[in-house]
């Protein structure tokens, strides 16, 4: 039994042939891998080897290499709250504390029991002028306060918000000129 | 939409951002009621490659990323008859802290900067270009996807742009994470699919960029910059900011100040002029400490020095740089060594450990901040900080993140060597008391 399924698998070897040299398909390939099931297991990484004709532990050097891809599972939901200096001056390890108790945690990269939430802190993501501030999942959330954070924990629990869909790197239909 | 936060509007000192705040912008039609893409145009149909590369150097503008490196004297350095693909990289990895700009173009006006792609593509002989943009940009990276469709779809992009025989094409690739990737070397092999590790160089993109053929990287905001050049013109553009760096520039200022924001200023404006007037100056009854003047890698500057401008000649005289335009304002109520502790554990992060100075000098100094701030400090810490910030500086990493490690701990040591000494030496901390050496 494979860990991605075929139509993931199609989708990445397809992946070289838009690219100058094959190589560059990896993280588009990982990031299909880490979509479908969450976080990328060995087994998921060997896969998308083999589909690239590219070494495992090679795949798995780029991998290990950047901070969005997943090596370990993480909640359904993930906040990546920045503490970089901007975001700090303002507040976000304040912030930092009330979001473990709100989701009920005690350090990053923790799952909550219901398997809903995990947290982790993050270099700077380019929004300063809305310090303090965070991205969860695919989407940025500004100004933050404990009630904003208390907001988007209830949203999620209560399954008002599912999980935001990710940009595709898939290009988008072409409109016809003057349509 | 989060309200925005930063210039826009009719100014004369608004070349970006002056159509900022109109609705639908993002759209290829408004953009284009407005005067967009007739830069490109005129690119296309009124001026042969060099010329247009000539207009670059006249205006005399700099990248805006953080090198400051002469924008058309760069694209002169790329072959234009070279045989074989060239390429255009855009680094939208926008990750130094402290900086937004890039994406308060992109998500303010993203046909602005396909202008400015397919402008410089036309320039330097390159067919394709590839926008690098860091991953967590979701939003910019929906809305340049968006624009570069409907200007596929419109035949600004394709084939005959515009009907000029001379193919043109932007593809995007997102990033996953890395500060590193703003550096161009290790960007190009993130590109190339690998880990993002710095190359030696030379050879120099330009010869060998993108997959081994000639590269020209820019950034967003220059690249952003390049249709108002052209619809000015050079000679005009130059007339802004100071003559040896002219024209404007965004500038992030965040942190302790009232009305952060990204503000869009002619070059040569004072620091007070930008942070106590367009960001607003500090909270009520708190007074600025200390500034970030280009981002989290620029040395420090104390308040005294707020009268400095911005331009990259004033501030190497302060020993410290334009950088990324990254203002980042703290007030009195905060410690500078906690600070900048903060920002080597940053600086440790991001490092990408293909060389020793900075894989080692970094983490040697975050544990020696923790010592310090743990109170078990001593002259012993004092010495060597300063010990391992000379070793991380002038040439000693493969790339510029080692310096900035180093300037971090070097420029706070200089200008608070009280507060360092208080934490160190008398393990107290006496924010909001200490006098400002200077």
């Amino acid at each position: 039994l494979s860990a991605l399924s075929e139509h993931i698998l199609e989708e990445i070897r397809n992946l070289p042939a838009r690219y100058p040299q094959p190589r560059s398909a990896v993280m588009p390939a990982l990031d299909l891998a880490q979509e479908e099931i969450g976080y990328l297991t060995p087994e998921a990484m060997s896969e998308v080897a083999s589909a690239l004709r590219l070494d495992a532990g090679y795949v798995q050097g780029v991998a290990s290499f950047y901070t969005l891809f997943h090596l370990e599972p993480i909640g359904k939901h993930r906040f990546y709250v920045c503490t970089n200096l901007s975001c700090m001056i303002r507040g976000a390890y304040q912030i930092v504390d009330h979001l473990k108790g709100a989701i009920g945690v005690t350090r990053p990269d923790e799952i909550s029991t219901d398997g809903l939430f995990s947290y982790e802190e993050v270099e700077c993501l380019g929004a300063c002028e809305y310090a303090p501030m965070l991205r969860l999942d695919h989407s940025y959330h500004y100004d933050l306060t404990n009630d904003a954070i208390d907001q988007l924990v209830a949203e999620r629990k209560s399954g008002q918000v599912a999980v935001a869909e990710k940009p595709r790197t898939r290009r988008a239909p072409r409109k016809k000129a003057g349509a | 939409v989060p309200e925005l936060r930063g210039s826009s509007g009719e100014a004369p000192d608004h070349l970006l951002t002056r159509w900022f705040g109109t609705p639908g912008l993002h759209t290829l039609d408004v953009y284009e009621s407005k005067g967009g893409y007739a830069a490109l145009r005129k690119a296309l149909f009124d001026m042969a490659p060099a010329d247009i590369t000539n207009e670059v150097k006249t205006s005399g503008l700099r990248g805006r990323g953080g090198a400051g490196f002469a924008t058309g004297v760069k694209w002169s350095f790329i072959n234009r008859d070279a045989p074989g693909p060239k390429y255009v990289v855009v680094n939208a990895d926008e990750s130094e802290p402290g900086t937004a700009k890039d994406r308060y173009i992109l998500e303010n006006s993203p046909h602005m900067v396909v202008e400015g792609i397919l402008i410089a593509a036309y320039a330097v002989g390159a067919n394709q270009a590839w926008v690098y943009i860091r991953g967590e940009y979701d939003e910019p990276y929906r809305m340049l996807t968006e624009a570069i469709e409907e200007a596929r779809a419109k035949g600004y992009i394709g084939p005959k742009p515009m009907g000029k025989d001379y193919p043109l094409d932007i593809r995007m690739y997102r990033g996953h994470g890395a500060y590193i990737c703003g550096e161009e070397t290790a960007l190009l092999e993130s590109l190339e699919g690998k880990r993002a590790q710095p190359r030696s160089r030379p050879p120099f993109p330009a010869v060998k960029g993108a997959w081994g053929r000639p590269t020209l990287l820019n950034n967003i905001e220059t690249l952003a910059t390049v249709p108002a050049i052209l619809n000015l013109g050079g000679a005009d553009y130059a007339r802004l900011g100071t003559a040896k760096n002219p024209g404007t520039r965004l500038l992030t200022v965040s942190g302790n100040v009232r009305k952060p924001g990204v503000y869009e200023v002619e070059i040569g404006k004072t620091f007070r002029h930008v942070i106590m007037e367009l960001a607003g100056g500090p909270p009520e009854g708190r007074k600025v400490k200390v500034f970030w003047p280009g981002g989290s890698s620029a040395p420090v500057l104390p308040e005294s020095m707020l009268d400095v401008t911005c331009d990259a000649e004033a501030l190497a005289a302060a020993k410290s740089m334009g950088g990324s335009g990254g203002v980042i304002v703290m007030d009195d109520s905060h410690c500078v060594v906690e600070a900048a502790h903060r920002l080597l554990k940053f600086y440790a992060h991001e490092s990408c450990g293909k060389c020793t100075p900075c894989r080692i000098g970094q983490d040697w100094a975050v544990r020696t901040y923790e010592r310090i701030l743990a109170n078990e400090g001593s002259q012993i810490e004092l010495d060597t900080l300063q010990r391992v910030s000379d070793g991380l500086q002038n040439g000693r990493a493969l790339c510029g993140l080692g310096d900035s490690g180093g300037w971090v701990i070097d420029s706070t040591m200089r200008h608070f060597r009280d507060e360092y000494e208080d934490h160190a030496l008398r393990h107290e901390c006496n924010v909001g008391k200490v006098a400002i050496s200077a």
